[in-house]
Formats: structure tokens, sequence, C-alpha cells
């Protein structure tokens, strides 16, 4: 076991130096990052551009260059957002929380209304609620997100005036107050189910194959011999072995969902790294850009070795001999 | 036997058996159709779209769906018919996936190939690029190639040849792995045939299959990001016939103009489920094997 867990660290930590070294790379690839910098009506003055040059230290040689860049961004030290002005650190110690609110809500989410969608539908196999349970499946694996989430702000937030729109409300940082707590879940629902959905579809077909196979096998058949009630051989024999798989998938959606929320946070101007990201893209903001990818690639690879670490525990057959 | 095999292939060409044939393979007639016709309408939208999708009917801006027969689909806020800039949009999504994926088989082929007969530090780095690639989430990977080369339809096609090309090596490579060490491929090598050779004759026509599996079952994630990024504004301008885009120009308009939205997020879905499913059926009908696996 330590064993593998050493190997996955080493992967890990493999990987974020790969995903550090071609955020760093390519802005070398595609230009000279002093050049950038210089004020547009400066272009041509030299002097400028060479004091510039020094005061980022892109004078120096490319893997020093690097070192610097690994350094401060241990520290989340990216420099300046050229639109905001002021440091990117301050603006992704705002918004990583906000991300993370949502991620964990639309995990939550996917696994409160996909597993038990997923287990009626295979109790109830071939009825009207499996066919049902399963065209929601389809649909939620085919329809874009930004439509689902425009579509829903038409209904919910714009006929109906049931649920918030965009934002987050008042709530800022890890932790609302406790009053805030109803206006928090009230601006969270829409953006986590959005950001759920595929997952959801995902969790209860698995949830469905995992139950249907349990369903057959002979400690059940010989439970419902015994004459035990449906209610207890389905939820307390069956779901609970079926459902070992379908919670792991759900661990591993998370790394997914820390990142699958550009989209999400766009349509609903959620105020968390995917939209700071976007905003960086388009603003041609490369601080920015490398800060909020840096972070979300360090926050997906966190998560799927705590993942798979957790699943090492879990089933012994994963780990290498 | 082999009589019972010349009648079975003679047999193969009467119009009789293959209509059987048809009928066996239980081909998805509506998803087909629904193909059929998404790609028709690309391919002709200048014959088949009632307007020019960039002409402006000034006095019907805004104009609901199914109000007048000439515009069908309602109007947009320049008075842009709705139903020709769908149209037009099935030929923009054809445009840019078509060639990306084209590229992303080519390259996740070639390494995959490269990668699983070549064996050692070849297959050892190939591997590793490919799994930081499937690591990351499509998005994210495409996000950061466009932030250095600029927005723009070129440059959106770039980062899905590059986010999708891993998926075919890991896949390909799979299959090599599986094939190499198979009499034809050892013989071959003694005989002395070159290594290039056979990768191209001997290799390449086995994994022609699981190619044309993957590829279907790709095609619907490929469209979903394309339109993703077109929504964010990282593809084509604002104002150009693309699905996304007019998802994008219905968010201003929400409850005035909910047709604006609705009906290219419709068709986005209906074309990926289609998708989905021939994937499926074809996963199924090509090689059994694989129906756990996706």
């Amino acid at each position: 076991m330590t064993i593998y867990i050493a190997r996955r660290l080493l992967e890990g930590f493999v990987t974020l130096v790969a995903l550090s070294f071609v955020v760093f790379g390519s802005v070398h690839l595609t230009g000279d990052p002093a050049r950038f910098l210089l004020p547009i009506s400066n272009d041509h003055d030299e002097a400028v551009y060479e004091a510039q040059k020094k005061a980022y230290g892109l004078d120096k040689p490319f893997i020093i260059q690097y070192a610097n860049f690994l350094y401060k961004a241990v520290q989340l030290d990216f420099g300046n957002s050229f639109t905001a002005r002021r440091p990117v650190r301050e603006i992704l110690l705002e918004r990583i929380p906000a991300t993370v609110h949502l991620a964990l809500s639309g995990m939550v989410l996917a696994i409160v209304i996909g597993v038990p969608l997923g287990i009626i539908s295979a109790v109830k196999r071939d009825t009207i609620l499996d066919r049902v349970c399963k065209t929601f499946a389809i649909f939620g694996m085919a329809a874009p997100q930004f439509w689902v989430a425009i579509m829903l702000i038409i209904v919910l937030a714009g006929y109906l005036d049931l649920l918030p729109a965009y934002g987050r409300g008042d709530t800022q940082g890890w932790l609302p107050e406790w009053s805030q707590i109803p206006d928090m879940i009230r601006h969270l629902i829409l953006p986590a189910f959005v950001l759920a959905l595929a997952i959801i579809a995902a969790i209860m077909r698995l949830a469905r194959s995992a139950m249907l196979e349990v369903l057959d096998s002979d400690y059940v058949k010989f439970a419902q011999v015994k004459g035990m009630s449906d209610r207890v051989v389905i939820w307390k024999h069956a779901a609970r072995n079926a459902l070992i798989p379908v919670i792991t998938f759900g661990g591993i959606s998370l790394a997914g969902l820390l990142n699958g929320s550009v989209v999400v946070e766009v349509v609903f101007a959620w105020p968390g790294v995917g939209l700071m990201l976007l905003e960086g893209v388009l603003s041609n903001n490369f601080p920015q850009v490398e800060g909020a990818i840096m972070v979300s690639g360090a926050a997906y690879i966190l998560t799927a070795l705590i993942v798979d670490i957790m699943y090492g525990y879990a089933d012994p057959r994963v780990r290498p001999n | 036997m082999a009589s019972d095999n010349a009648i079975l292939v003679a047999d193969d060409r009467t119009p009789a058996s293959l209509r059987r044939r048809i009928q066996e393979a239980r081909l998805p007639w509506i998803p087909l159709a629904i193909l059929v016709v998404i790609l028709f309408c690309a391919i002709f939208a200048n014959l088949v779209s009632p307007h020019d999708p960039g002409e402006k009917d000034v006095f019907n801006k805004l104009q609901p769906p199914f109000q007048s027969a000439d515009h069908i689909l309602g109007t947009d806020r320049l008075g842009k018919d709705m139903l020709s800039r769908l149209i037009y949009g099935a030929r923009t999504m054809l445009q840019v996936t078509a060639p990306s994926m084209v590229v992303a088989i080519l390259a996740g082929t070639v390494v995959g190939l490269v990668s699983g007969y070549s064996g050692r530090w070849v297959d050892s780095v190939l591997m590793r690029i490919t799994d930081a690639v499937l690591g990351f989430p499509s998005i994210l990977v495409a996000l950061l190639i466009v932030t250095y080369l600029g927005t723009g339809v070129w440059n959106v096609m770039i980062a899905i040849a590059a986010t999708q090309w891993a998926r075919f090596a890991r896949m390909i490579r799979g299959e090599v792995l599986a094939i190499r060490d198979r009499d034809f491929v050892v013989l071959a090598q003694i005989y002395g045939v070159s290594s290039g050779m056979i990768v191209w004759r001997h290799l390449f026509p086995n994994v022609i299959n699981t190619l044309m599996v993957l590829t279907s079952v790709s095609v619907g994630q490929v469209i979903l990001l394309e339109a993703s990024l077109s929504f964010l504004g990282l593809g084509l301008r604002p104002g150009d016939p693309a699905w996304g885009i007019l998802v994008a120009e219905g968010r201003e308009f929400l409850t005035q103009a909910w047709w604006i939205a609705l009906f290219p997020g419709i068709l986005i879905t209906v074309v990926v489920m289609a998708f989905n499913f021939f994937g499926d059926w074809l996963r199924d009908y090509l090689d059994p094997r694989l129906r756990r696996a996706g």
C-alpha cells in the first residue's frame, strides 16, 4: 500500500510539474512576454523594454525563469492581473471558495438524485418509470450545459420567478453567516443542478446496471425467499453492495466538477475560478489565466490523487503487487 | 464447409439477402434519418434555407415563431431569419468539427500505432503525454490553447484536435498491443518486412473497426465541446451562424425572445443524441467486446 501511495504521489507530482511547464512555456512559445507587458504607445522604446525585461527577471536564462515561476506559483503569486490591477492571488482567494461550494453542491445533488433514480429504475425495470429515467439519462448526456442553464433560467427565474438567475447573492468566502444560508442555497440550486446534470445521468446508469446485477444474485434471492419485505431487501441488502462503484465514480467526478464549471459559472455569472479563467482568456490577461489554470489543474490532480488512494484502501485489487 | 461458404458468398449478392442483412443489423433508423437530414442541410444550406442567414428583415425584428410563413421559427433582434441561421449553423458545425476530428483521428492513430508497435521508451514517453492530455478536462486544455493562440475558428479547431487525439491514441495502442505478437505479424517480421510496412499493411487494417466505433462515439462529445467554445465566444465572431453563438445571443433576450436560445439548443441535443445512439449501435454491431467497456 505504501508503494502504491508513493507511486501515485510521484505520478501526481510529475503531472503537476508538466502542467506548470506547459503553462509557463506557452507564454514563451507565443512570443516575448516582456513585449506583451509594454504599453502600446511605447512599443518601440527599447529602454523601457529593457527595463521591463529586467524588472520581471526576463533577462535571465529560461530555466531560472521557470524556477522563479514555480517558486512564486507555490505561493499563488502570479503577479498583477492586467485588467483588475491587483494581485491575481487576491482574486484567486476570493474565487476559490465559490467554485468549491459549487462543485461540492453539484456532487451532493448528483448522488442524491442519481442514486435513488438508478435504484428505482432497476427495481421497476421495464415499467414507465424506468423508461422515464432512461430518457432523462439520455437527455442529460446529450444536452449542452449552457443551453439547459438558459432554459432553466427562462422558466424558473424568468417566468416563475422562483429562484435567482445569477450570482452568489451576499455569500462571500468559505462560510456564510447563519442568516445567509437560505439565500446561499437558493443561489446554488440552479448552477449546481446544471453542473451535475451529466453526472446525474452517468450515476443513474451506473447505479441501475449495478443494481440489476446485485438483484440477480443468490443472496438477494435468498433474502426474498426468506420472506423479508421488499423494502428491506432492496435498500439494505442490494443497494448497499451496488453502491460501492457508484460512490467511487461520484468521487472521481468531483475532480471533473471542479473544472467542468467554466461554462456553468459563465452562464450564471458565478464568481468562481472558471469565470475568472474565461475573463482572463477573453482579455489576454496572462497572469490571471496562468493563476486560474494552475489552481484548477492542481485541484484536479489533487482530487484525483485522493480518490485513487482512497480507492486503493477500499479495493485491494487496484494496488500493484 | 467450402461449398457452404461458396453458397453463402453467392447468396450475399442477391438483393433479397442484402435486405435480410439490413433487417438483421437492426439499424437505428430514427437517428440515422436525423443525421442524414442534418448532413443534407449542412451541405446544401444555400439551397435549403429560405433566406440568406445574414439578411436583415428590418420590419420584422424579434418576430416570434409560427407567426408568419416567411419566418417560421421567428427572427432575431436584427430581423435575421432563425430557420436559415439554424440551417447554416449545421454547415458551420460540420466545417469546424469534421476537419478537427480528421486531424485528431490521424494524429491519434499514428501515435497509437507507433507507440504500440515500437514499445520501450517511445511507448513510455508517448503514453505519458497521452495520459497528461486525457487527465485534464477538454475545456481547460482548449482554453489554455485559445489563450495563447488567440480566439478564432482555426484556433478552436486546433484546440478540439489537441484534446481529442489522445483518446484515439490510447485505444489504438491497446489494440496494437493485443495483436502485435500474433502469428501474422511475427511471420512478417521474420520475412523481413519493414516496420513501416508491418504497421501499415498488417496492424492498421486490424484497428479500423475500433477506430470507426470510437469515432462515432466521440462525435457527440466533440459537437458539445465545439458548441461550448463558440458559446463562450472563443470561436466564430458574434453574428456568425453557429448553434452555440445563437444560444449565447438568445441569452440577452431571455424572456422577450425565448425562441432564439430554444431552437439551436434543441438541435444540438438532438444531433448529439442521434450520434450517441448511432455510436452505441455501431459498437454493438462491429465489436461486441466493447459493449461493456464504453
